[in-house]
């Protein structure tokens, strides 16, 4: 069940609604029922992969916190090899395959990789996250096994989260399902208001844009060079919105019923290197990446190139988490290496900028560097879009080759009218991003007066029914994030 | 927060509530295209006074484009309104019949009966569910009468039609917006042709298997209960058609409807083309319906039909509704409205 679909605009308000109404006792057995429910539209065998994984990772945890020494660590690989060999053999089997066929093809050996019909089960790659980094815990000694398995269920199924993060961590989520929770009218409306945010930048912003980048990189040849860039830009604003849009329904969500989740998001286009743009980018699965892959491999503790190594590594496998193929990793490479190069050449840049007269912290620098984040993170973009490596090298041809634009300069995906509004709402974006670098959002909306709230809830209100894209015609655009 | 304050903002949300309810209705409303002709014209129908038709004219396609309700007006004074939607079915027509009978008691209801051989589900319910006015019949329709799939945006028309915004003009979001009011056609829509191949027919419709005539069978049962209740007589009827069910169907429709209530008066004048003084080769657009001629000759033989077999008789109007009517006659004596091919 997507937070957008028909179905869910019944669920929730019944699920908040009998939390609510229900005794303290029973209401985390209510949210595992419902989140179970919003689980199973998904899918039955999605269910029954659900009930396996928890189940395992609760008896795991509570016999590994009884073992010690290397029986200690032989049954945390144990158990984190059953997570990700599942993970392995639904998600990246496949590629895997496919790759082994290719070096095979190479050598001049002939294999031929069987057709796999292995159904990805929704949300996989979020809740083993949530699992392995739980069991990790545990393992540490950071926190003890969860004795009840009502509260670990829920921890792993809880509905906001289950399908596409944010990657929550068991020391800050299970503590909240112990305490109780009182109806919270400001929680309650910001919680909305954050929702109906989301949801702006998902139909409106997000969805409107997917389909000039569609059309564009369907086939960037048909396009002029600035408008395969623009198409390039408009994909770096249309993933932004389209997953922190379902970042900020879930937290919404969350809020609602009286639950505090990990931000996923901060403003990461007003980083100033690609490496802050990662602490503010998805900063739940780069936050799990730092304290699970990083630092255990070492982090920065070890030199200068193993701290790049270890970068790359990261990156690489984070690439290969948003999806089994080489444009993915090359993605996360490109981002580890920016990384690199950041980290090789700061003493010159920083020279260059004393040379230019730029000082460190001016506005001046601070948009330079935004400005160049955005273009980096932009043309790793492609490769994540592109969908194969081939194609996105095809992509970047076309920015470089061909005529500046093609006529009629509207028949890219969306009309005039269409990118009248994507322009302004582009802006609007802009100027609640900005403002959010200043205020709470969601706690200084409701300081405003009466009148001027609900004008904006109004008007919020109206521009996602009329300018949103759904409904009849349209092939809903699930969220980009629900593939991984 | 103290009692006092929880209240306060109770109800401060409940007119919060009612006021984004009130701006989504307006905004539906408005976006959604008004619709004049080819059925399904609830607008109109509403403008007309209350208790002021003396029959409904029900059915589908071959209802509207062939029942001129201005013609059986000139000829005998019967005020009447034809309630029909394209490819209705008749799941659908009993929806249409209810919600007609909140603001009408017509002394006639007759039902144009080619969807009896429709199947469950037809191309337009998008049209003919959506557009009924808003309440307990149109939430009938939508779970009873309806493809699921369509539901979402039967409940919801910017579902439907949000998209308008770019193409919407002002004058039409004002007449979407402006309350109904009675117009012309009285749910008549004319067309105008001939089709060339006329000679080649009477060509014969396909028939529907046995459990989907069932259920429409039920269908117009329940339609004949309501009249039944209500106390209007039913008549079901065939028009004069080149689409013809064949023969041995229509007269096992004739025997089923007879048992499902014997009050039911069933009329065939499928093959009646010449008696109706319909001329094939100038008188029907295609071999279901009649051109804006046929349908004017049909309709006047329709008031002797009417007034003789129905006896039905026209009820007293007021000055200005009188008036109005006149002015529809006049209007479709000039010719009535543009051509509509």
């Amino acid at each position: 069940m997507s937070f957008l679909s028909p179905g869910f605009f019944l669920f929730f308000p019944l699920v908040t609604l009998f939390y609510f109404l229900l005794p303290q006792r029973a209401r985390n057995l209510w949210l595992l029922v419902s989140s179970w429910y919003f689980y199973l539209c998904a899918g039955a065998g999605s269910f029954l992969f659900l009930l396996c994984a928890l189940t395992l990772t609760y008896a795991g945890a509570r016999f590994l916190e009884g073992q010690s020494g290397r029986a200690r660590r032989r049954v945390l690989t144990l158990l984190l090899l059953l997570l990700f060999g599942t993970l392995f053999l639904f998600k990246y089997l496949g590629f895997a395959l496919s790759m082994l066929e290719r070096l095979l093809s190479a050598a001049g050996l002939s294999f031929t990789s069987p057709a796999l019909e292995l159904i990805l089960p929704a949300g996989i790659s979020f809740y083993l996250f949530m699992a392995a980094g739980y069991l990790i815990d545990v393992y540490r000694g950071n926190r003890p096994a969860e004795r009840s398995f009502l509260l670990f269920a829920l921890f792993l199924s809880f509905f906001p989260y289950l399908l596409s993060g944010p990657i929550g961590r068991a020391d800050t989520l299970l503590p909240q399902f112990r305490e109780p929770h009182r109806f919270s009218y400001d929680g309650f409306r910001s919680g909305l208001l954050r929702f109906l945010w989301g949801a702006f930048k998902k139909l409106v912003i997000a969805d409107r844009l997917g389909m000039l980048v569609t059309t564009v990189y369907a086939a960037p040849d048909q396009f002029g060079r600035l408008q395969v860039i623009a198409a390039a830009a408009a994909f770096s604003i249309q993933i932004y919105c389209d997953f922190s849009a379902y970042s900020d329904m879930a937290l919404g969500c969350a809020q609602v019923l009286g639950f505090r989740l990990m931000e996923n998001f901060r403003t990461p286009y007003f980083s100033r290197s690609i490496g802050e743009f990662w602490r503010r980018w998805h900063i739940s699965l780069s936050s799990w990446f730092r304290d699970y892959l990083y630092i255990p491999l070492g982090g920065s503790r070890r030199g200068r190139m193993r701290t790049y190594a270890n970068l790359l590594i990261v990156f690489a496998v984070s690439g290969l988490w948003h999806g089994s193929a080489l444009a993915f990793v090359a993605w996360g490479l490109l981002n580890g290496l920016y990384q690199v190069i950041g980290g090789l050449t700061a003493d010159l840049r920083t020279r260059v900028r004393g040379r230019l007269g730029l000082t460190e912290d001016g506005r001046l620098t601070v948009l330079l560097q935004v400005g160049i984040t955005f273009l980096l993170s932009t043309v790793a973009w492609v490769f994540f879009k592109g969908g194969s490596f081939t194609h996105a090298l095809f992509i970047f041809q076309n920015m470089f080759t061909g005529p500046w634009l093609t006529h009629p300069v509207t028949a890219w995906g969306l009309d005039r009218p269409e990118l009248v509004v994507a322009f302004f709402t582009i802006l609007l974006l802009l100027a609640v991003d900005l403002a959010s670098l200043r205020v709470d959002l969601w706690t200084g909306f409701l300081r405003l007066p009466r009148p001027l709230r609900w004008a904006l809830a109004l008007s919020l209100t109206l521009a996602v029914l009329i300018c949103g894209i759904y409904g009849t015609g349209y092939d809903p655009q699930d969220f980009i994030y629900f593939k991984f | 927060m103290n009692r006092k304050a929880v209240v306060r903002e109770f109800c401060f949300a409940v007119l919060f509530l009612l006021l984004a309810v009130l701006l989504i209705g307006l905004t539906s409303t408005a976006l959604r295209p008004v619709r004049t002709n080819y059925g399904a014209v609830w607008g109109p129908y509403l403008g007309e006074p209350e208790d002021s038709l003396d029959y409904l004219w029900l059915g589908s396609s071959y209802a509207y484009c062939d029942v001129n309700p201005a013609v059986i007006y000139d000829e005998t004074g019967l005020t009447g309104y034809v309630l029909a939607g394209p490819e209705q079915t008749l799941s659908q027509t009993y929806w249409y019949l209810r919600q007609a009978l909140e603001t009408q008691r017509p002394s006639a209801v007759v039902l144009e009966a080619s969807a009896l051989h429709f199947a469950k589900y037809q191309n337009y319910t998008q049209v003919n569910v959506g557009y009924l006015p808003a309440g307990l019949n149109k939430l009938g329709a939508v779970f009873t009468a309806s493809e699921p799939e369509l539901r979402t945006g039967l409940l919801f028309d910017l579902y439907f039609y949000h998209s308008r915004w770019k193409t919407a003009t002002f004058g039409e979001l004002r007449s979407a917006l402006a309350p109904p009011l009675a117009d012309q056609c009285k749910g008549y829509t004319a067309v105008d042709g001939v089709f060339d191949a006329i000679g080649d027919g009477p060509f014969l419709r396909d028939v529907q298997e046995e459990a989907v005539y069932r259920a429409n069978l039920e269908d117009l049962g329940r339609i004949a209960s309501l009249c039944a209740d209500r106390g209007i007589p039913l008549a079901v009827v065939f028009h004069p058609t080149y689409s013809q069910l064949p023969s041995q169907v229509r007269e096992a429709i004739r025997a089923d409807v007879a048992d499902l209530d014997a009050h039911i008066r069933f009329f065939d004048w499928s093959e009646e083309v010449e008696a109706a003084g319909l001329e094939p080769s100038l008188h029907f657009y295609d071999p279901g319906h009649l051109n804006r001629a046929g349908a004017a000759l049909f309709s006047a033989w329709l008031g002797d039909f009417l007034t003789g077999e129905m006896g039905l008789v026209p009820r007293p109007q007021t000055g200005e509704n009188a008036a109005a009517w006149a002015e529809t006659v006049r209007f479709w004596q000039e010719g009535g409205p543009a051509v509509t091919e």
